[in-house]
């Protein structure tokens, strides 16, 4: 059955995708549940959590006010919270709960910034999507509410968009920013990383975009329409020890499974040894796919091509390893986040 | 940006349980999802939440019909063995709004079933709001399963939104997991303990009251580790209710099986836990003298008294006590105690109140209160009870007495100052 899971737990959901874009600018974000998708963007997809506080809550929706659709009950929170806890602007994450009774979020939205005087953003997440649609979603908010003014372009600066923990395993974007100013720009941001709500607003100054995920790709476009910054595609923090393994293989029949643009980077590192294809659970970009890469439609499907194809090596997060149980070939790990939790240094 | 809400045990007391301010209610703020109480939020993230709860049955495993989202912080579960237990139907944006999933379950069931060998003694159906919404009958649901499996198959209600009602999600899956129980002789010298998840902890008196009281065998879910074994529950004469949620599932064991039940609470005050099991006494024909146990317990206390002096402690809620019934406990001791970090309702309004006699300046905090995020340490506090008052007071020596196998009675007692003498002890010696 296509979307029965067996051996593997459920990815990244969508909510915990725009949460984890939000979670450092400084807003009030609000998740439009009853207490559990809160709860676990908090305890799981959420690995700042415990380290850097946000006003990240939950609505704590009770039947009735699902049933009976009380969006004013919803704003008057929202605006006692905002009058409890410091925040430039308000955020509402969707829910399968909102999405059940067909939450207007326009008027949502409308509503909120009449009462508490703050821009608000909503991002209509339902939980059945996964973590990159909900990204590219809050990218989507955050560029078109707050990225509004057209800064001069300063010459080797650079905006990265696409990295948040869920995609890199990174708490922290020093790493990210050695290796991209390793690209020859000097003053690197990561959207939503070590930084806030003012990178956003000043984003157009940017000279060029770095667009490390496919969540990455249109929010980067709507940048590029608009300001006319250049976008570049790169995923410039592969882990150390996973290239390294990859680097020994010879005339290896691979197939890497990770997010889009991480799988490509490393496939470009070993493709002229190698017969390499990528796969990914994830959005899956037309142009930057390779003819023989997959846009995997649940474990049966994965489990299926797999075994049509002979590969002799996987490199992917062995988390997925269960759900290849008959698998013979060499695994090498490639951890990501928004499958198995897992962290990087 | 605004100080944490706190309102003092005299004052709370004051307004009455049917006054208690907004920022204490949680259906009148957002929820902070704060690190401290994860547990309330995230029911299947931390200990036993019903997704866990599910699985207390023997042999059994869990189909999660909902979309990914509620599934997600389920591989928290996997590090604890549980990965090939469980299974997952996701839901789209499509099944949300029309319910066609409902007709994918039975087929589901079936592929699990094959996939799994040997058939389960149940396959638990876990949903979750969307279907609490969608008002499914998964009673029906479940017939059908059965129906095409031949494998019992059991509801197990996810519904957050539903927290707060009469049957909260908590109490429903107690329900469930004893729903499979089918009626026999019942032997009189027999009983069960209802409650946890987990098995009490082995050197609780009650053990050995029951037993001096002729009672051979003494059931506990969380101690089958077969499906007979727990099949067997239902030979019990009574069962002991030792936890408020599990009031539901003993009240459809007594209409189902024919198994009465009698309610107990856990209770710190050493005075009030000999009342109780002098009333359980009466109840079950039986004289249980607990005053070794009783005398045992005293000591301990006193000598931790002896040790320490008058210590102050702050009291939090992610641990196996009422907050304000073990904080009452503590200032019968001759401690005192600043800060409670707990939730307050006409359950245990009655503590507030004796609180407010005995202590009126104790402060009362709501973890779920968003201005917890910008809470501050203002009172004199030595140590701290509760995962939650641990991490607001990460300097300070802290039991979290919030471990899986439950404490009960004097043995409660006994276990919390012996690791409270070691954590105490523990910063002596850093120091």
């Amino acid at each position: 059955m296509k979307k029965l899971l067996k051996h593997i737990s459920p990815l990244a959901p969508d909510d915990s995708g725009a949460c984890s874009v939000l979670y450092e600018m400084g807003g009030i974000t609000v998740i439009c549940d009853a207490g559990g998708c809160a709860g676990n963007v908090c305890g799981f997809d959420e690995p700042r959590w415990s380290e850097k506080p946000s006003a990240l809550f939950s609505a704590g929706l009770r039947d009735m006010d699902a049933i009976l659709g009380r969006d004013d009950r919803l704003v008057e929170k929202l605006t006692k919270c905002c009058e409890q806890v410091d925040g430039r602007f308000t955020a509402i994450v969707g829910t399968p709960v909102p999405a059940v009774i067909a939450t207007d979020y326009k008027a949502l939205k409308r509503m909120a910034e009449k009462k508490t005087g703050l821009p608000c953003i909503t991002v209509p997440t339902d939980g059945t999507r996964l973590y990159d649609c909900g990204e590219e979603r809050a990218y989507m908010a955050l560029f078109e509410e707050f990225a509004v003014k057209r800064h001069e372009v300063k010459k080797g600066r650079a905006a990265v968009i696409g990295a948040t923990p869920l995609d890199t395993g990174f708490l922290r974007a020093d790493k990210l920013i050695g290796n991209v100013r390793a690209m020859g720009l000097d003053e690197v941001v990561c959207i939503g990383l070590d930084s806030g709500l003012e990178e956003v607003e000043n984003i157009s100054s940017a000279e060029k975009l770095i667009v490390i995920s496919p969540a990455g790709i249109r929010p980067a476009g709507y940048l590029h329409e608009k300001f006319g910054t250049e976008v570049i595609y790169a995923y410039p923090c592969l882990p150390e020890e996973v290239v390294s393994e990859c680097k020994k293989l010879r005339g290896k029949k691979v197939l890497i499974i990770h997010e889009q643009m991480a799988a490509n980077a490393l496939r470009e590192l070993i493709e002229e040894d190698n017969q390499a294809d990528c796969a990914t659970f994830f959005m899956a970009e037309e142009s930057l796919s390779k003819p023989g890469d997959i846009k995997i439609a649940g474990e049966d499907d994965l489990r299926e091509k797999t075994a049509q194809r002979g590969y002799e090596v996987i490199v992917a997060d062995k988390f997925f390893s269960r759900a290849l149980g008959g698998f013979e070939g060499q695994w090498i790990d490639f951890p990501h986040n928004a499958a198995s939790g897992r962290l990087r240094q | 940006m605004r100080e944490a809400f706190y309102i003092t045990a005299k004052d709370l007391s004051a307004r009455g349980p049917e006054n208690i301010p907004g920022e204490l209610q949680s259906a009148k703020h957002m929820i902070y999802s704060s690190p401290a109480t994860l547990d309330f939020n995230s029911p299947g993230a931390k200990g036993f939440g019903v997704k866990r709860a599910g699985l207390a049955v023997p042999g059994s495993v869990m189909l999660l019909v909902a979309p990914g989202c509620c599934g997600r912080n389920t591989a928290l579960l996997n590090e604890l063995g549980y990965s090939e237990r469980f299974f997952y139907l996701l839901l789209d944006d499509t099944d949300i709004v029309t319910g066609r999933h409902l007709t994918k379950i039975p087929a589901a069931c079936e592929e699990i079933c094959e996939e799994l060998g040997d058939k389960p003694s149940a396959i638990m159906i876990c949903i979750t709001c969307v279907d609490a919404l969608l008002g499914t009958d998964m009673e029906r649901v479940c017939r059908k399963c059965e129906e095409k499996t031949g494998v019992p198959a059991v509801p197990a209600y996810m519904y957050a939104l539903t927290r707060e009602k009469r049957l909260p999600p908590m109490a429903a899956v107690r329900k469930s997991v004893y729903s499979l129980l089918r009626p026999q002789a019942r032997k009189s010298n027999e009983c069960a303990l209802m409650g946890y998840f987990a098995p009490m902890e082995d050197g609780c008196e009650i053990y050995e009251l029951l037993r001096k009281a002729g009672i051979k065998k003494i059931h506990e879910l969380g101690r089958c580790r077969t499906f007979e074994e727990y099949s067997m529950i239902s030979r019990a004469n009574f069962s002991l209710v030792l936890n408020p949620e599990a009031r539901y599932a003993a009240q459809d064991m007594q209409d189902r099986l024919g198994i009465p039940f009698i309610e107990m609470v856990r209770l710190y005050r050493l005075d009030k836990i000999r009342n109780q099991y002098r009333l359980l006494g009466q109840a079950i024909g039986a004289e249980l003298d607990d005053g070794e146990y009783y005398e045992k317990a005293r000591r301990t206390v006193e000598d931790f008294r002896e040790k320490y002096k008058a210590l102050t402690f702050a009291v939090g809620e992610s641990l196996n006590a009422d907050s304000f019934e073990l904080a009452l406990s503590l200032l019968s001791f001759g401690f005192k105690v600043s800060e409670i970090y707990g939730t307050v309702g006409e359950r245990n309004f009655v503590f507030v109140r004796k609180l407010a006699e005995l202590s009126p300046d104790t402060r009362i905090f709501s973890n779920l209160s968003p201005t917890m995020m910008n809470y501050e340490r203002r009172t004199g506090i030595d140590a701290v009870i509760g995962a939650d008052a641990g991490y607001y007071h990460k300097d300070l020596p802290c039991v979290q007495f919030n471990d899986e196998k439950q404490p009960f009675g004097y043995f409660g007692v006994i276990k919390l100052f012996t690791e409270l003498d070691k954590a105490l002890e523990g910063r002596r010696e850093r120091q």
